[in-house]
């Protein structure tokens, strides 16, 4: 069986086997040759995918001289047999799989080493794809042979095949490596957990044998030797299984608890911190014999140690393939953690690590020798590989265990000499600050990552807050030199011009990472660094103020900046839309500070904001503050005030939560209590919130044109302000805010803010009405805000010479100016507050309609309109009484009636292509506008407060929507459609609409329902998942309407359903016997991800019940076309039972439904490989 | 250099201003921009600094409205640039002479026979086309800086 099948066959077929080779070799060499490649691509493609090619591959691969063509041999076997596997007999599967494995081993010393992984690699897919229905005995008979090559029992060559085999099983049979077959995912799984249980460990002592024994050899010779290639094989492989995601008993835990077992498990908390990756081992307590008590770790570090030795001699050094497999394998044991280790405190996981520690520690110091040595010319992966080492030690003990680790070995404790690495790489940053990705980059990466692995550890458990003394104050000097740093290399660039702006926001993501990683080394070490911020941001402003007007003050600027985002990372974390709380370390930390005003963190806080203040004198702010400098003072204000300004909690019974949160610490809580009320509602944070609003007011008046200084103002800091509710209820009673309401209606200046700040400033100012303390109060403050805009616009729109003037740049600044601020306004609908928006939309819909005719041609106030309308509508829409209801629909429609016949059959050309496709792109913009306010009418149906229902005034919103898409669908062609997100509106719209009033299409006529079909019908062939899945459950529902109305004797989709003849002859099908061909055709004949199964099963069968006779007729044709018999009586069988099996009925009950879901299931995997086959 | 300018004034629109004054801030994406003398539709907008603790400007990419070329330009944001009045006018389409003008009907129902045809060979053709199957035919034409283009058609029924 071994042998393959072209020796048992006769001379003729050998001489159509020799033309088969000689055409893959010429179509192998054509290729390389790039002569006619795709002539030559078919040629391999029809071998790949023509009836059994086993035999001719097998001959190639034997015979041809070719290594391309037995490449390509080998890939068709593959192909081939994946298809056709379900119909392949038992014997052939076994007889390709141990072809392969021959082949590999036969070959073993071939230099072409790519033929020997690809043939490896089909080896381990077939072995996979047969591996649930193989018995133990047949696997055991395979591996038998592999096991006995990895022994080395038949020479180098083959064991190092051996192995690489191994490698691409292993790799085959993990989910996130594996190669797809077109089968569920719980095939993959069940393989996985088959291999992991049964043969890992096995694998495991077979290569550790393997490189056992070839070991002493490698550190006898004096030169590289065969054995090397081997060695490293192995060790690879080793990692490689370590890396394997060990699931063990957790599995079974999940599958308790009702989890997905196909969620790949939370692996770390922490990730958003960290960039380097550190994978947890957990292989579970079977393998503690291999790993820990065999002593295997320890042969490890021997190894690499006297590896070390030999890096002066020939083939050997720090980067020699065999050291880094070996170091990669040091790190990952580092890693090691979970159930592997008894439950004896720890005690032997303490061990393990002290071994590993105390091999990883001869590459790391001591710190200064090494970095000095990496400076002149050594390479540096030691000690990266030791930094990660580092990592993955932090990651699986507790900062306490971990720095007690080195003290045994060392008089300093491992904290220490992870300070003292780091020094070193932030001193070898600081001296080469120009050149990029040094190693000293990479290694501040991973020290970071391991800093805040350990502080987030602290940090998350609880009780104990701090380091051990000698690690508080490494952590101190170790923050001391990262602001030197930082410091030094913000006057090194402040005269930098910024050319590569572009690259600069790239990095700037980047740059709030590292410095929230040096925030937790500073709040390690409160008690020192926190004087030191305020020390350094006191000298800098004394410096400003010395040299006032004089001399050049640029590096002190740019110094002050970036000590200004350090502070406020250090003070205060990102609320990432929660209140963020002041950090647990500040708070504990100062529980002797009696006084408030020498409270360090509040000496350095009112210093800030005493800074900031001094922006308000137009004197000072032309001196001190440019634009860059007050973006970090109004990022700083913004990032502060959420935390300290007027805290949730302060006040009242609102306590408890914070209370709770605090519990587990015995601290007395009055002097954190202090810290947190210095800014409360009572004392000083009154006076704090107006000297922000009036900062605020300043910098968008006093600094025209600064964008980025104004986004700040506008979205960070006022809108984080108004987020909050204990803090608008103050705001509303400030002068300065009514200052800033007053200057935004009023103020020409404010009219020349980017749109998108209009809007938000709108939209800030709106919001902070529901401070007031009545809703009659609210009402009138919306209506004083925005009357001066509404009859601005109303004015605007009655002139007469409207026509003439409507184009000129400035009328069109100040119409877009006050719909953006209107937008504002909507957007800040709520309950309180929605009389008066909506009386303000009231106003202006008569203008709206007037300004969309007059800028017909004006896309971008065009597309303004259209976003104010839907935002308007989707604030108001479900509180609107029924009439009011009526009066937006009916203006909705008057405005898609108004631009439909502005747009409809026109042709837009220019010169230029670019500002065709800029037109398609408006075009796009204002068909998704009009979606989105269609679907927003919607909702209507869905939520609604009206005190009478809406039909009391004839208004019927399916029928509007539907007259909508009617407006709308004509103008979408199927090229804007290629707009992602116009697509995902339109369709999930539509599926909406068929979903929830599928009568409705009945009464369409035939134009607009072969449009709506027609876009379906694009859609279930659309590349994006979700677009079909949307058209799948609006075919459901369109069929299963008809279906259950027809039971019911009603008419259902009536015409549109039915097929007939017209007066030519011309037979026209109906939609549904339409669709149940194409939905046949796609899912038996095209590319689909596999998770439309279920749905397209769910809108299957429905179709199937409304259309049975073109059912048959379907299947009867597909039967007919197949030539072959066992696949044609396969193929009966499968329409068969495709409707009968499972006890399916002709009703459409979930439970139905269920049932065809499995049955097309296993329809699909029944015949869809040979209908596939050309 | 003198009788130029003197040309110049002349050919200008009395009383309509060509271009306004607005801040660099505020010009948009799509919004309209006077780059080196020519009237261009901004099709992208970036802003920078004059150095690190300098004031920020606008870098604008427009493409003429006219000649489809593509013109650069960096302004202090707080600075005014120019900003061309654009104005679009439909006429229906009345004839097309030979020699390659059209004739287009005004609102006060004179003739405007100084325009030619288009230079675009889709535009052109779907106007020959369309005039010769009798269709209805709806021309818009973009004028701005004393210049004019017929810059779209618009089919509104058969005659």
């Amino acid at each position: 069986m071994r042998q393959g099948y072209y020796q048992s066959t006769g001379a003729a077929d050998m001489a159509q086997l020799q033309a088969t080779m000689q055409a893959i070799e010429l179509a192998c060499n054509s290729i390389q040759m790039h002569i006619n490649p795709a002539a030559a691509e078919a040629t391999l493609l029809s071998l790949s995918q023509s009836p059994r090619p086993y035999q001719a591959c097998q001959f190639i691969l034997e015979n041809s001289q070719l290594p391309n063509a037995r490449f390509q041999a080998a890939g068709a076997i593959r192909d081939a047999a994946i298809r056709e596997w379900g119909f392949l007999e038992p014997n052939d599967r076994r007889g390709l799989i141990s072809f392969c494995l021959c082949f590999i081993m036969k070959n073993a010393n071939s230099p072409e080493g790519y033929v020997l992984v690809k043939v490896a690699s089909v080896a381990a897919q077939l072995l996979k794809r047969g591996w649930l229905d193989f018995t133990p005995a047949e696997k055991e008979a395979f591996f038998h042979e592999v096991e006995q090559a990895v022994q080395g029992s038949h020479g180098l060559d083959v064991q190092y095949a051996g192995i690489n085999f191994l490698e691409s099983l292993v790799s085959e049979f993990s989910p996130s490596t594996s190669t797809a077959m077109g089968l569920p995912r719980e095939f993959h799984e069940q393989c996985r957990i088959s291999l992991e249980q049964d043969y890992m460990k096995a694998f495991y002592c077979w290569v550790q044998h393997a490189a056992f024994n070839v070991s002493d050899g490698i550190i006898g010779a004096n030169s590289e030797i065969p054995e090397v290639k081997v060695c490293s094989a192995a060790l690879r492989l080793m990692l490689q299984i370590l890396n394997w995601d060990f699931r063990g008993k957790n599995t079974i835990e999940n599958s308790i608890r009702g989890m997905d077992i196909f969620y790949d498990g939370m692996k770390q908390e922490n990730d958003s911190l960290r960039r380097s990756e550190c994978i947890l081992v957990q292989p579970g307590p079977a393998w503690r014999d291999v790993l820990i008590s065999s002593g295997h770790v320890g042969w490890l570090l021997n190894f690499y140690t006297a590896l070390r030795q030999k890096f002066s001699c020939e083939g050997y050094w720090l980067d020699c393939p065999l050291a880094v497999s070996a170091r990669k394998l040091i790190v990952q044991f580092c890693s090691l953690t979970g159930t592997i280790f008894p439950s004896d405190s720890g005690n032997m996981q303490r061990q393990h690590l002290l071994q590993m520690l105390a091999g990883i520690v001869q590459w790391i110091e001591p710190p200064d020798a090494v970095s000095k040595a990496i400076k002149s010319g050594k390479s540096e992966s030691e000690l990266l590989d030791g930094c990660r080492a580092l990592m993955s030690v932090a990651t699986v003990t507790t900062p306490l265990v971990f720095d007690e680790l080195l003290k045994s070995l060392r008089p300093y404790g491992t904290i220490a000499l992870l300070a003292a690495l780091m020094c070193e790489v932030i001193k070898d940053l600081m001296e080469n600050r120009t050149e990029e990705e040094t190693w000293s980059w990479v290694a501040r990466d991973i020290l970071l990552d391991t800093w805040t692995t350990l502080l987030m550890q602290l940090d998350a458990s609880g009780h104990n807050h701090s380091l051990p003394p000698e690690g508080i104050s490494a952590a101190a000097n170790l923050f001391a030199l990262i602001v030197e740093s930082e410091l030094r290399a913000a006057s090194a660039s402040a005269f930098s011009d910024e050319d590569e702006y572009d690259y600069l926001q790239a990095s700037i993501a980047a740059m709030d990472e590292r410095l929230s990683s040096y925030a937790l080394i500073a709040r390690a070490a409160v008690g020192a660094t926190i004087p030191l911020l305020e020390k350094l941001f006191s000298e800098r402003v004394m410096r400003l103020h010395q040299g006032s007007g004089t001399s050049d003050q640029t590096e002190t600027l740019e110094e002050l900046y970036s000590l200004l985002l350090i502070t406020g990372h250090v003070l205060a974390d990102e609320g990432q839309g929660e209140t963020p709380l002041v950090p647990k370390e500040i708070e504990s930390h100062y529980t002797d500070v009696t006084e408030v005003v020498k409270h360090p963190v509040i000496v350095l806080s009112s210093s800030i904001i005493r800074f900031a203040g001094e922006s308000l004198d137009p004197q000072l702010r032309r001196y001190f503050f440019s634009p860059r400098l007050m973006e970090a003072v109004v990022w700083f204000l913004a990032r502060w005030s959420s935390t300290y300004l007027m805290p949730p909690g302060e006040s009242g019974e609102s306590k408890g939560g914070y209370e709770n949160y605090n519990n587990t610490q015995l601290l007395g809580r009055q002097p954190a209590t202090s810290l947190v009320s210095v800014f409360g509602e009572n004392d000083e944070g009154k006076a704090m919130l107006d000297v922000i609003i009036h900062i605020s007011l300043s910098t968008l008046v006093s600094f025209p044109g600064e964008k980025d200084l104004q986004a700040l103002t506008c979205c960070q800091l006022l809108h984080g302000l108004v987020k909050r509710r204990n803090i608008i209820c103050h705001l509303v009673t400030l002068d300065s805010w009514r200052d800033l309401a007053t200057a935004f209606t009023n103020e020409r200046v404010l009219f020349s803010l980017n749109a998108a700040h209009q809007r938000s400033l709108a939209q800030t100012l709106a919001v902070s009405a529901s401070g007031m303390k009545t809703s009659e109060a609210s009402n009138q403050y919306i209506k004083s805000l925005t009357s001066h805009m509404t009859s601005s616009l109303v004015e605007l729109s009655s002139r007469s010479d409207l026509k003439a003037i409507a184009q000129q740049p400035d009328m069109i600044l100040l119409v877009s100016c006050l719909l953006e601020r209107l937008r504002g306004v909507a957007r800040a609908s709520e309950p309180r507050t929605q009389k008066a928006i909506y009386e303000m939309g009231f106003f202006v819909m008569n203008p709206v309609l007037i300004f969309l005719q007059a800028y017909k041609d004006e896309s971008v106030v065009v597309y303004l309109l259209l976003k104010f309308v839907t935002d308007w509508v989707d604030g108001q829409i479900i509180y609107l009484e029924a009439q009011e209801t009526a009066a937006v629909v009916d203006f909705s429609m008057r405005l898609l009636q108004l631009y439909s016949s502005n747009n409809i059959g026109k042709i837009s050309v220019s010169l230029s292509n670019s500002l065709l496709s800029e037109a398609d792109a408006e075009k796009y913009k204002d068909l998704r506008a009009l979606l989105q306010l269609l679907s927003n009418l919607c909702s209507k149906d869905l939520v609604d407060f009206a005190s009478e229902p809406i039909e009391t005034y004839g208004t019927n919103i399916s029928q509007v929507v539907y007259t909508g898409l009617h407006i709308v669908t004509p103008l979408i062609t199927m090229d804007l459609l290629k707009y992602p997100k116009l697509c995902h509106t339109y369709f999930s719209l539509l599926s909406h609409m068929l979903e929830v009033y599928p009568e409705i299409i009945a009464q369409l006529n035939a134009e607009a329902c072969s449009h709506i079909l027609g876009t379906l019908d694009f859609g279930l062939h659309h590349q994006d998942v979700e677009v079909v899945d949307l058209c799948l459950r609006a075919l459901r529902a369109l069929a299963s309407h008809h279906y259950k109305d027809r039971g019911d004797g009603k008419v259902g989709l009536g015409s549109h359903a039915t097929s007939y003849k017209d007066p030519d002859g011309k037979f026209h099908e109906g939609i549904l016997g339409r669709f149940l061909r194409s939905l046949l055709q796609l899912l038996l004949f095209e590319d689909y991800s596999t998770d439309l199964v279920s749905s397209g099963a769910d809108a299957l069968l429905p179709l199937i019940l409304c259309e049975q006779s073109v059912y048959q007729n379907l299947a009867n044709e597909l039967i007919e076309r197949q030539v072959n018999q066992t696949f044609r009586s396969r193929l009966t069988n499968a329409f068969q039972s495709l409707i009968t099996s499972n006890n399916l009925s002709s009703t459409l009950d979930r439970m139905n439904y269920q049932r065809f879901r499995k049955n097309l299931h296993s329809f699909l995997i029944e015949v869809r490989g040979f209908l596939r086959t050309v | 250099m003198s009788d130029e300018e003197h040309h110049f004034e002349s050919k200008a629109d009395a009383g309509a201003s060509k271009t306004y004054p607005q801040q660099a801030g505020t010009i948009r994406k799509n919004g309209y921009i006077v780059i080196k003398g020519r009237p261009c539709k901004v099709v992208e907008v970036s802003t920078s600094k004059t150095g690190k603790h300098g004031h920020a400007k606008c870098h604008f990419v427009g493409i003429d409205i006219f000649t489809a070329k593509k013109l650069e330009d960096i302004v202090p944001s707080s600075h005014n640039c120019d900003v061309p009045h654009v104005t679009r006018t439909d006429y229906q389409l009345i004839d097309i002479s030979e020699d390659g003008f059209v004739s287009l009907l005004t609102d006060n129902g004179n003739t405007k026979d100084d325009l030619r045809l288009p230079t675009d060979e889709s535009l052109l053709s779907q106007i020959k086309d369309g005039f010769a199957e009798g269709k209805d035919l709806v021309v818009s034409v973009m004028s701005a800086m004393g210049e004019e283009q017929i810059c779209a058609l618009k089919d509104i029924g058969p005659k």
